[in-house]
C-alpha cells in the first residue's frame, strides 16, 4: 500500500478530511483534478470546532460584506441590509414602517431555528431508525435541547421547515424587495421557486453561521489556509479514473495519467453519483442501492459569470431580485428547460474578480445543447441586467467568463452542475443524505467513504461533511 | 322555553351528519342545523336541468371509511357505491394511456409505453400498499400535541414514533419521501413514461394550490392505494343516485338513531357564556341551547365568523387567520344529448364508463398550474371527467347523459375577481380543452353549468371554495390541522368542538373527522 | 377453458378433460405453447458479467450452446424468480423468466457495457415434450439433433423455419423447447402437429403441464414460492436454499446480488426446505373408509396452500400437489421446517374428507418423483 488514505477532490471538504486524517497519523494523498482549485472566499459556515481540530486556532475567519445585500428597487434606489440590526431597521423603515417593526422579531425567531440547525450540523445526522442506546440518548438530548427553546420555537420548527419561504415571508412582511432579499436564500442552488414547500428550510440552512438579520452564508478562508498547510501529499492537476476494489474492499485509485495509488481507505469528496456510479469500479453495488444513488437529485440551476474588473469598489452583494413573484417566474422558465428571462443575480467579490450568481439556468436547455453563442447570449443578458440596476458597474466589468451548469459539471466534476452535490430538498437532508440509510459517510464498499457536500450536512457548510466523515473513519478504524 | 339539546351540530355535510349519527348512537339528543334546504354540503345531488341529476360538487367516493359504512348501516339506508373501473388519458399525439380493472390488461397497456415501467408499476404498487398500510392508523388517530409535556401527548408522540420506527428502513424512508417530495420527483424515481407520471401526479394535486413539481404533493399519491386496504379493490366509485345519496343515507341513519336534522336553519353565532358554549343563534334570530356545540364548518367560519374574537386567544386567532384555503378547482356539469367521441379511442366503449383524465403530459399539468400561480384560470386545465349516467342510468333521461368535469386550476382569488364573463370564459376554456381530444363535445351539449371556486363558496359556504376545508399541505396536517394545540377536535371554547374536513385527517368524503370528533365529544362526557 | 399466464390467456386443455394430454407427455409427445415466458436477449462485452451479477450460477463458466437453470435473488438473498440462461454466442445470452425482469436487469447493468433487449413478444416458444419428441423433431429438422445433449441448444431449421432448439422443458421428460420468431410460430405449430400425428403428438394445455411438472419436482413462481419483489411480508420470501436450489448457488463467485446473505445462510443452514411428499395410500383409504367412501382423488393438480403437521403441530405447508396417474401416488411439493425435511421423515398432510379436516400420513421423498432415463439419455 502506497498510502494509508487517498482523498479524492481538493475542495474544502476534501482538504478538511485529508488534514484531519493526517493529524491522526495517517499518510494521506489528496488528488485534485484541477491544477489550481479555486478556493478563496468560499461561501460556507465553518463549524466552530474545526479551528482547534485542525490546529488553526485564531486563523480561520468567516465573514460577510456589509451591507450583506443590496437590492435594486423597481423605482430606483436600493434596499441595503446590514450586519447591524438598527441600520437594517432604518433602511427597511424607509420602504415599510410595518416591516421595519417586525424585522427584529423575525430575525430573532429565525436565528433560534438556525441555531437548531447548527447543532444538527456539527454532529452526524440523527439516526432515527436506531435501536442503539447511545444513539437514542443522543437523539433524546437533541430533542430536549429543542424543547428547551420553548413552545414557540418548537411550533416554528415543525411548522416552518416544510413551508415555502414565500408563505413564511408573506406572513411577516409586505415589501417585495425585502421579501426577495431574504427569500432568495430559500431557493439558492435549488430547482424550486420560493413558493415551493421546503424552501423555508433552505433559507434557514443559508442562515446558519450568520448573525441575526444576515441571510447569506459567510465567506471563509478555510480552503485557502488548508491548501497552503503541510501534512498532506497533494497531487494536483490529475484526475481519478477509477476507484479499485478487490473482494468488496477499496484498494486505491488509478489516475488519468495511468499511475496507481494504493490505500485501504479511499475518501471521496466528489459527489455521490460521480463517486459511486462513475469512479467506482462497476459491479459492487446492490441494484437498489445503485438506483437510490442514481435518483439523487442534483439538477444544477446556477450559472456563474466572472469578470475581471477595472477597479475595486463596493461591488459585493449586489442583487437583482425585485420580488418573490419575479423569482417564481424565473423558476418557471427552468421548469421547461429555458434560461430565466429575468434571472436572479447576486454578486460576490472574490480574488479581485466579480462573480455573479445567476439563477435559474438549465443544465441542459430544452432546445439544444450549450454552445458559445448561447453562453455569450447568457453573459450579455446578465451584464445588461446588472448594469441596468447598478450603473456604478458601467465601465468596470472587463473580460468575462460564463460557466453554465454544464460547464461547472465539466470543470469541477459536479454531477448535473450542482454545486452542493445534491439539492437541499427535505428528502435529501439529514438521515436522507446522500441516500436514505447511508448518512454515515460509509458506502457498501469497505474502506470507501464519502466526505463531500453530497453528504450531511451538505453544501454551504465549509468542511462540515469532511470533518464528520473523518471522525467516522477514525471511529470505524478504532473498532 | 325551548328544550336544551345534548348537542347541536352546525352544518349538515357528511362530517356533520356522521358526527351527529355517532353522538345519537351513543344516546345523545342531537340536532343538526343545515343552512341550505337540503343536507349534504358539498356532497349533494341536484336536478339542475329537468331530468338531469348531478353530483354537483364532489363527484366520486373513494375514501369513505368502511367502519362508518358498517357502523351506521349505510347500505341499509340506500347507499350503494358502484365501481369506477378505468382511467383513460388521451395524449396530444393521438395515442392514449389506459388503466383497467383487470391488472393484466393494464399491465399490457403500460408495457406498450414502456416495459420497464410496466414492471416498476407492480413494485411501486407494492410499496404504496405498504405506505397506505402505514398511514392508515395515523388517519384513525387523534393527533398528539408534540409541544405538550402532558403524559397523554407524550404517550401519543411515542406511539406515532414507535409506529413509524416499526416500518423498517425502506418503508420509513419512502414515507419520509412521500411526505416531502413533489409527486413529479417521486414518480421520476420510478417511471419514465411521461403520460403515466402526468396522470398519476394529477391525482396528487387535486384540491391543492400546488403543481406536480411542488414539494408536498407526493403524499396524495397514496390516496389511490388507501381504499384497497379496506377490501375495496377499486378505490374510486360513484354513489348510486349521485354523491347526494351518500349524505341522504347518513342523514337517514342519523335520524333512525334519533337525531333531528333541520334544514333551512343557518347558524349566525355561537352563544358563549363564561368561556363555555351553550347554544347557537339562527339567521332567524331563534336561539337554541345545547350542552355541546360541534361545528362541521371550515376553521375560518367555525372560529372567525361564529365566535367573537374576544372569546379566543390572540395566538389562536392569528393561527386560524393564516390557515390557508386558496380554492383552486372548479366544476363544469354538462347535460349531454349524445356521448363524446374521443379521437384516441373512438366509439362508446367501456372507457367512457371510467374516468377520463385530461393530463396528457407533465408539462401540460404544470403549465396549468403556472397560470393559476399568477391569478389566472388555466387556459388548458387539468380535468377529471366522468359520465355517471353510463353506470347509473337514473341520472339522466334515457339515451341522454350527464358529464361531470372537475377542473383545475381555477383560483378563488382570480385577478380582478370572478364575474359572469370570467365564468363564461372559464367554461369555454374547459370545453375547448376537451374538444382537442373529443372534437364532437360541443355538439353533444344540451345544457351546462359552470361552477367557479367563488360559486362553490357562495353555495356551500366553503371558505375560498376549498373543497377540503383548507389546504392539505404538510404544515396544515396532523397536529397542525387546523392550528397547533387544537388538532384534537377541541377548541379554546369549552364544549365547542370542530368536526369538519378542516381537522385531522381532513379532505375528501372520508368521514373520519366527523367520527373522531364524536369520540372526542363523548370522551369529554357530553 | 382459459387460464391466465403472464397476462396472456392460455388453454387449460384442448379437450374437455386433460387426461389424454397428460398421458401423451409421458407416452408419446405433447406440444405446448410456452410463449408467455418472458425472454430477454443480453448482449455485449459485459453480458456474462451482468448475468453473473444477477443469477446465482456461474454464467461465465458456461459454454456456448449450454443452458443453465438458475434462480436470482435480491440483496437479502431471497429468490426473485427462476428461469434459464442460454449462451447463444460468446457475448449473447437469452434469459427466460416467469415474471418481468427487464427493470431488474437494467438496475444491475449500471456501469456495464451490455445491452438488454426484451424479446418476449417477438420470440415464440413451443415445447415438444415426451418420449417421441426427438423422432418428431427429426422429421422436420435439416440437421441431426440426435446428439443434442440435455441442457444444450443448437440452431437449426425446421421445415425451413430458422429456430433454436434446446433440450429443456418443464415436464421432466425427454423434450425440447423451440425458440423462434413469433411470426413463424403458427406454421411451425401446424408442421409439428402434422409431422407428429403418426407419433401420437397431442396439443397440451396448462392442466396437463401442471401435473407433469409436479411429478418432475419443478416449482412454479406465484404457486410454490413468492417472488421477493412481490412478497408483502418477509415470511413470504424464500432463499434458494429453502427452495432446494442450494446446488445452484455458486458462492465462489466474487460478487452477485445477495451473495453475502447467502454465504451467511449457507454457513448456518436454511430454516426451511422444499421437498416432495408422498401421501400414504393406506392412511388415505382409512380416512375415507371412516365415512364409507373410497378415496377421492383430485382430477387435476391443485395450487392451494395446505398445512403439513408433525409432532402435533404445523411444521410446514404444501403448495401444489396432484394424483400421479402414472405413479399411482398422491404427491405434493411442500415447504417444511428443516428439521422435518430429511427424506423418509414422517409427516401428515391436511386433507378434507366430506367437509371435515383430517390428517393423512405422508413421507418426505426425494424429487423428482418421476425421473425417466430418457430425460438425459
Amino acid at each position: 500500500m502506497s498510502h494509508d488514505a487517498i482523498v479524492i477532490g481538493g475542495g474544502t471538504n476534501g482538504l478538511v478530511a485529508a488534514h484531519l486524517l493526517a493529524r491522526a497519523g495517517k499518510r494521506v494523498a489528496l488528488i485534485e483534478q484541477r491544477a489550481d482549485p479555486f478556493l478563496a472566499g468560499e461561501p460556507g459556515w465553518i463549524p466552530p470546532q474545526l479551528a482547534a481540530e485542525l490546529g488553526l486556532p485564531g486563523l480561520l475567519w468567516g465573514r460577510h460584506a456589509d451591507p450583506w445585500i443590496a437590492v435594486a428597487l423597481e423605482g430606483g434606489g436600493r434596499l441595503e441590509l446590514f450586519g447591524d440590526m438598527a441600520k437594517s431597521v432604518e433602511a427597511i423603515r424607509r420602504l415599510s414602517p410595518a416591516d421595519a417593526a417586525k424585522w427584529p422579531e423575525f430575525c430573532a425567531r429565525m436565528r433560534v431555528l438556525a441555531g437548531v440547525l447548527e447543532q444538527l450540523y456539527v454532529q452526524p445526522a440523527p439516526d432515527v431508525e436506531t435501536r442503539q442506546l447511545a444513539e437514542l440518548l443522543r437523539l433524546g438530548r437533541l430533542g430536549l435541547r429543542v424543547r428547551r427553546l420553548g413552545r414557540q420555537a418548537m411550533i416554528d420548527l415543525l411548522r416552518i421547515l416544510p413551508m415555502s419561504v414565500a408563505e413564511l415571508l408573506d406572513e411577516w412582511f409586505e415589501h417585495d424587495a425585502l421579501k426577495a432579499a431574504v427569500g432568495a436564500a430559500g431557493v439558492m442552488h435549488l430547482r424550486q421557486g420560493p413558493r415551493s414547500g421546503g424552501t423555508a428550510f433552505v433559507m434557514l440552512h443559508h442562515h446558519v453561521g450568520s448573525p441575526a438579520g444576515v441571510f447569506r452564508p459567510p465567506l471563509s478562508n478555510l480552503g485557502s489556509l488548508l491548501k497552503a498547510a503541510s501534512g498532506v501529499e497533494l497531487h494536483l492537476g490529475v484526475a481519478v479514473e477509477r476507484i479499485t476494489v478487490v473482494r468488496g474492499a477499496a484498494t486505491g485509485v488509478t489516475l488519468a495519467d495511468g499511475r496507481t495509488l494504493t490505500a485501504p481507505l479511499v475518501v471521496s469528496s466528489a459527489d455521490p453519483r460521480r463517486t459511486l456510479l462513475g469512479l467506482l469500479e462497476p459491479g459492487w453495488l446492490e441494484p437498489e442501492f445503485a438506483r437510490a444513488v442514481g435518483n439523487i437529485k442534483c439538477r444544477g440551476v446556477v450559472a456563474q459569470v466572472t469578470w475581471a474588473v477595472e477597479r475595486a469598489g463596493a461591488f459585493d452583494g449586489l442583487a437583482v431580485a425585485p420580488s418573490l413573484t419575479a423569482l417564481e417566474r424565473a423558476y418557471d422558465d427552468v421548469k421547461y428547460g429555458r434560461v430565466s428571462a429575468e434571472p436572479w443575480l447576486e454578486t460576490r467579490w472574490a480574488d479581485g474578480r466579480l462573480v455573479a450568481h445567476v439563477q435559474y439556468v438549465p443544465h441542459t436547455p430544452a432546445d439544444g445543447a450549450w454552445d458559445d453563442p448561447r453562453r455569450h447570449a447568457l453573459g450579455d443578458l446578465v451584464e445588461r441586467r446588472l448594469l441596468a440596476h447598478y450603473p456604478e458597474l458601467r465601465g468596470v466589468l472587463k473580460e468575462r467568463d460564463v460557466e453554465t451548469p454544464r460547464d461547472l459539471e465539466a470543470r469541477y466534476g459536479w454531477t448535473g452542475g450542482h454545486a452542493y452535490h445534491g439539492e437541499l430538498t427535505l428528502d435529501q437532508i439529514l438521515f436522507m443524505r446522500p441516500i436514505p440509510g447511508w448518512s454515515r459517510y460509509r458506502t457498501p464498499v469497505r474502506g470507501l467513504y464519502l466526505c463531500g457536500s453530497g453528504a450531511h450536512p451538505g453544501g454551504a457548510i465549509a468542511g462540515g461533511a469532511g470533518r464528520l466523515a473523518a471522525r467516522q473513519i477514525l471511529e470505524d478504524a478504532g473498532r | 322555553m325551548a328544550t336544551t339539546w345534548d348537542a347541536i351540530v352546525i352544518g349538515g355535510g357528511h362530517n356533520g351528519l356522521i358526527n351527529a349519527a355517532y353522538l345519537a348512537r351513543a344516546g345523545r339528543r342531537v340536532l343538526v342545523l343545515e343552512r341550505r334546504e337540503r343536507v349534504g354540503g358539498a356532497a349533494v345531488t341536484e336536478e339542475i336541468f329537468p331530468g338531469f341529476k348531478f353530483s354537483m360538487f364532489s363527484y366520486v367516493v373513494s375514501l369513505l371509511r368502511p367502519e362508518i359504512i358498517r357502523d351506521l348501516d349505510l347500505p341499509g339506508h340506500g347507499l350503494h357505491i358502484l365501481p369506477l373501473e378505468s382511467t383513460l388519458t388521451p395524449m396530444l399525439n393521438g395515442d392514449h394511456l389506459a388503466t383497467w380493472a383487470d391488472h393484466d390488461q393494464s399491465r399490457r397497456e403500460l408495457y406498450r409505453h414502456s416495459p420497464r415501467d410496466a414492471e416498476a408499476y407492480d413494485e411501486y404498487g407494492r410499496l404504496m400498499h405498504h405506505m397506505a398500510q402505514a398511514v392508515k392508523p395515523i388517519l384513525g388517530m387523534v393527533p398528539p400535541d408534540p409541544t405538550s409535556l402532558r403524559p397523554r401527548d407524550l404517550m401519543g408522540m411515542l406511539r406515532v414514533g414507535k409506529h413509524f420506527r416499526g416500518l423498517g428502513g425502506e418503508q420509513f424512508h419512502a414515507m419520509f419521501k412521500l411526505m416531502t417530495m413533489s409527486s413529479a420527483d417521486f414518480l421520476d424515481e420510478w417511471f419514465e413514461t411521461d403520460v403515466l407520471k402526468a396522470t398519476k401526479s394529477a391525482s396528487g394535486i387535486i384540491g391543492t394550490f400546488l403543481g406536480p413539481r411542488s414539494p408536498g404533493t407526493a403524499y396524495v399519491l397514496l390516496h389511490h392505494y388507501m381504499g384497497e386496504l379496506d377490501g375495496v379493490f377499486r378505490a374510486w366509485g360513484f354513489a348510486k343516485g349521485g354523491t347526494g345519496s351518500v349524505s341522504e343515507a347518513i342523514a337517514a341513519a342519523a335520524r333512525r338513531l334519533g337525531a333531528e336534522v333541520r334544514t333551512g336553519a343557518g347558524v349566525t353565532r355561537l352563544i358563549v357564556q363564561g368561556g363555555r358554549a351553550t347554544g347557537v343563534v339562527l339567521e332567524s334570530g331563534e336561539e337554541i341551547r345545547a350542552r355541546t356545540v360541534v361545528s362541521s364548518l371550515d376553521p375560518r367560519r367555525t372560529f372567525l365568523q361564529l365566535v367573537e374574537a374576544k372569546e379566543l386567544p390572540d395566538e389562536f386567532v392569528r393561527d386560524i387567520g393564516r390557515f390557508k384555503f386558496r380554492g383552486s378547482s372548479g366544476k363544469v356539469n354538462l347535460a349531454l344529448g349524445a356521448l363524446p367521441d374521443f379521437t384516441c379511442m373512438p366509439g362508446a366503449g367501456p372507457h367512457l364508463r371510467g374516468a377520463m383524465s385530461i393530463s396528457p403530459s407533465m408539462e401540460y399539468v404544470e403549465r396549468a398550474y403556472d397560470d393559476a400561480k399568477y391569478g389566472e384560470f388555466s387556459r388548458q386545465p387539468y380535468m377529471d371527467i366522468v359520465i355517471p349516467s353510463l353506470i347509473d342510468p337514473g341520472m339522466a333521461p334515457p339515451g341522454k347523459h350527464v358529464m361531470s368535469i372537475f377542473v383545475q386550476y381555477a383560483p378563488w382569488n382570480l385577478n380582478g375577481g370572478w364575474t359572469d364573463a370570467k365564468r363564461e370564459a372559464f367554461g369555454d376554456a374547459v370545453i375547448d380543452a376537451i374538444e382537442r381530444f373529443a372534437p364532437n363535445i360541443r355538439s353533444c351539449i344540451l345544457h351546462w353549468q359552470v361552477l367557479t371556486p367563488a360559486d362553490i363558496e357562495r353555495i356551500t359556504g366553503l371558505s375560498e371554495g376549498n373543497i377540503f376545508q383548507g389546504e392539505l399541505a404538510l404544515h396544515q396536517l396532523f397536529f397542525l390541522r387546523p392550528a397547533p394545540g387544537y388538532a384534537r377536535f377541541r377548541t379554546p371554547v369549552r364544549r365547542y368542538y370542530q368536526c369538519g374536513s378542516g381537522t385531522h385527517p381532513g379532505g375528501g368524503i372520508m368521514g373520519a373527522s366527523g367520527r373522531l370528533a364524536a369520540m372526542a365529544v363523548l370522551e369529554d362526557g357530553a | 377453458m382459459w387460464r391466465r399466464w403472464a397476462g396472456y390467456m392460455v388453454a387449460s386443455s384442448y379437450e374437455l378433460i386433460h387426461d389424454r394430454e397428460y398421458h401423451a407427455i409421458r407416452s408419446s409427445a405433447g406440444l405446448l405453447d410456452v410463449s408467455p415466458l418472458y425472454k430477454y436477449l443480453v448482449t455485449g462485452r459485459d453480458a456474462a458479467r451482468l448475468l453473473d451479477r444477477v443469477v446465482v450460477r456461474d454464467v461465465g463458466a458456461s459454454k456456448v450452446g449450454q443452458v443453465l437453470y438458475t434462480c436470482w435473488c435480491d440483496a437479502e438473498g431471497k429468490v426473485i424468480d427462476d428461469g434459464t440462461v442460454s449462451r447463444l454466442a460468446e457475448q449473447t445470452f437469452r434469459l427466460t423468466s416467469a415474471d418481468p425482469n427487464i427493470r431488474w436487469l437494467h438496475l444491475n447493468a449500471t456501469g456495464l457495457d451490455v445491452r438488454v433487449d426484451e424479446v418476449s413478444d417477438s420470440t415464440a416458444a413451443l415445447a415438444l415434450q415426451g418420449p417421441n419428441a426427438r423422432a418428431i423433431l427429426q422429421q422436420l429438422a435439416d440437421t441431426d439433433l440426435g446428439g443434442l445433449k440435455y441442457f444444450r441448444l443448437a440452431g437449426t431449421k425446421l421445415r425451413g423455419i430458422p429456430v433454436t432448439v434446446s433440450r429443456t422443458g418443464y415436464t421432466g421428460d425427454l423434450g425440447y423447447e423451440i425458440w423462434l420468431d413469433a411470426a413463424h410460430a403458427l406454421p411451425l405449430w401446424d408442421a409439428l402437429i402434422e409431422a407428429g400425428t403418426p407419433f401420437g403428438i397431442v396439443p397440451c394445455g396448462i392442466l396437463a403441464l401442471d401435473m407433469a411438472r409436479i411429478e418432475a419436482g419443478l416449482m412454479l413462481l406465484e404457486v410454490d414460492y413468492v417472488s421477493a419483489h412481490r412478497a408483502l411480508v418477509e415470511g413470504q420470501k424464500s432463499s434458494p436454499y429453502e427452495l432446494n436450489l442450494g446446488w445452484a448457488v455458486k458462492l465462489e463467485k466474487e460478487s452477485f446480488v445477495g451473495r453475502s446473505a447467502l454465504a451467511a445462510e449457507s454457513a448456518r443452514g436454511p430454516a426451511w426446505r422444499f421437498v416432495g411428499l408422498e401421501v400414504d395410500w393406506d392412511d388415505l383409504e382409512r380416512l375415507y373408509a371412516e365415512v364409507h367412501l373410497p378415496p377421492r382423488l383430485p382430477t387435476a393438480a391443485w395450487r392451494t396452500s395446505v398445512p403439513v403437521y408433525a409432532d402435533g403441530r404445523q411444521v410446514g405447508y404444501a403448495t401444489s400437489g396432484c394424483w400421479s396417474p402414472l405413479l399411482k401416488k398422491y404427491i405434493a411439493l411442500a415447504h417444511l421446517e428443516a428439521a422435518y425435511a430429511a427424506p423418509g421423515s414422517r409427516v401428515a398432510m391436511e386433507i378434507t374428507v366430506e367437509h371435515r379436516r383430517k390428517q393423512a400420513a405422508a413421507r418426505v421423498v426425494p424429487t423428482p418423483f418421476f425421473n425417466p432415463d430418457r430425460k438425459r439419455a
